[in-house]
């Protein structure tokens, strides 16, 4: 996830970038929750720094330019922490929003292409 | 890849019966290769009616190369040579996989290619730090591409292709960009020696132990 400042980012831009959404017992994605005192702010904000922290994302800052990049989570050194899939906003190449969530109900078979 | 330039894949993928359309989207920021593990093309989740992985990303051929039961020709310049010695050497389990995606589709759940919970965490991709800092090099490279020039990327594509050089989606990303042509109609594929990025395609295959270690090979 792309941030131009450290201070905080809203929950939802978090969970659609990190899969990690808030909730009482801490941030949680699927049937995983990690517990993450400091991570919420009392404006309902992520702390990102104090998120990172807990969930083992490194942060990447490109001084030059004022920016960071925070990395996905690294517990259990696996890419998926759950088998609960993620479900991230993303774009039909005409400009509509599209999530995986719009089709529950069917088998998906997400494939992953390019023409590079 | 813009999704302007995404039109003419689109098109030549979709179904001439509409009741097999499926939709096509575009990551232009790579957040499913953080989400779902995938480190190559073409890779696959399988997710079941209630929003669970079933397989995690994997290998996901589904038509068996031509080139692989192609006889190299003579005289070819060494280099093309090897390079095909090493395409045809990548492991070709298209036929296997296609069959199991119809068994899931036919028999769901109850379908022998279905993993535990258990198993599709341990099985994804794996994320240790150099391989989660990777990513976050590749995503801000990605950025600073779009936002303030193609140079400015470079530096952290080329840590990105440090820290987890088994990702090929981050290798290809970049060389294909200082390969190609300016102007061409299509992506250069060879992504041979560039003077930009240390890696190419063929030299990073065969460092990498060869075709059989470019691609994750699906455990039917």
């Amino acid at each position: 996830m792309i941030l131009h400042t450290l201070a905080h980012v809203g929950t939802d831009q978090f969970a659609d970038h990190t899969g990690w959404h808030p909730k009482p017992q801490g941030l949680c994605q699927g049937d995983v929750c990690v517990p993450a005192a400091g991570s919420l702010r009392s404006d309902g904000t992520i702390d990102i720094e104090v998120a990172a922290q807990r969930l083992g994302m490194p942060l990447v800052h490109d001084e030059a330019h004022g920016v960071w990049a925070l990395g996905p989570a690294t517990l259990g050194g696996k890419a998926l922490a759950t088998a609960t899939a993620a479900d991230p906003e993303l774009r039909t190449h005409d400009g509509r929003p599209f999530r995986l969530s719009s089709l529950r109900g069917r088998k998906v078979l997400l494939v992953a292409w390019s023409s590079y | 890849m813009e999704p302007a330039h995404t039109t003419k894949w689109i098109d030549a993928a979709r179904p001439a019966d509409p009741a097999l359309a499926h939709p096509s989207v575009i990551d232009t920021q790579h957040i499913t290769d953080e989400l779902f593990g995938f480190s190559n093309i073409p890779m696959a989740v399988w997710i079941d009616e209630a929003g669970t992985i079933v397989r995690p990303a994997e290998g996901a051929s589904i038509e068996q190369s031509p080139m692989r039961d192609m006889e190299i020709p003579e005289g070819l310049p060494e280099r093309l040579t090897r390079l095909l010695v090493e395409v045809k050497s990548i492991p070709d389990v298209a036929l296997d996989y296609r069959a199991a995606i119809v068994d899931w589709a036919t028999n769901g759940a109850d379908s022998p290619y279905v993993l535990s919970a258990d198993e599709v965490v341990a099985r994804s991709q794996p994320r240790g730090d150099d391989e989660a800092r990777a990513a976050a090099c590749f995503e801000l490279g990605e950025h600073l591409r779009r936002s303030v020039g193609p140079d400015a990327a470079v530096p952290w594509w080329r840590e990105a292709h440090r820290l987890y050089p088994a990702n090929w989606t981050y290798k290809r990303q970049a060389w294909t960009l200082v390969t190609t042509a300016e102007g061409a109609d299509e992506n250069d594929l060879m992504q041979g020696p560039n003077d930009v990025y240390a890696g190419n395609w063929l030299d990073d295959v065969i460092a990498s132990g060869g075709g059989a270690a470019y691609t994750i090979v699906p455990q039917l």
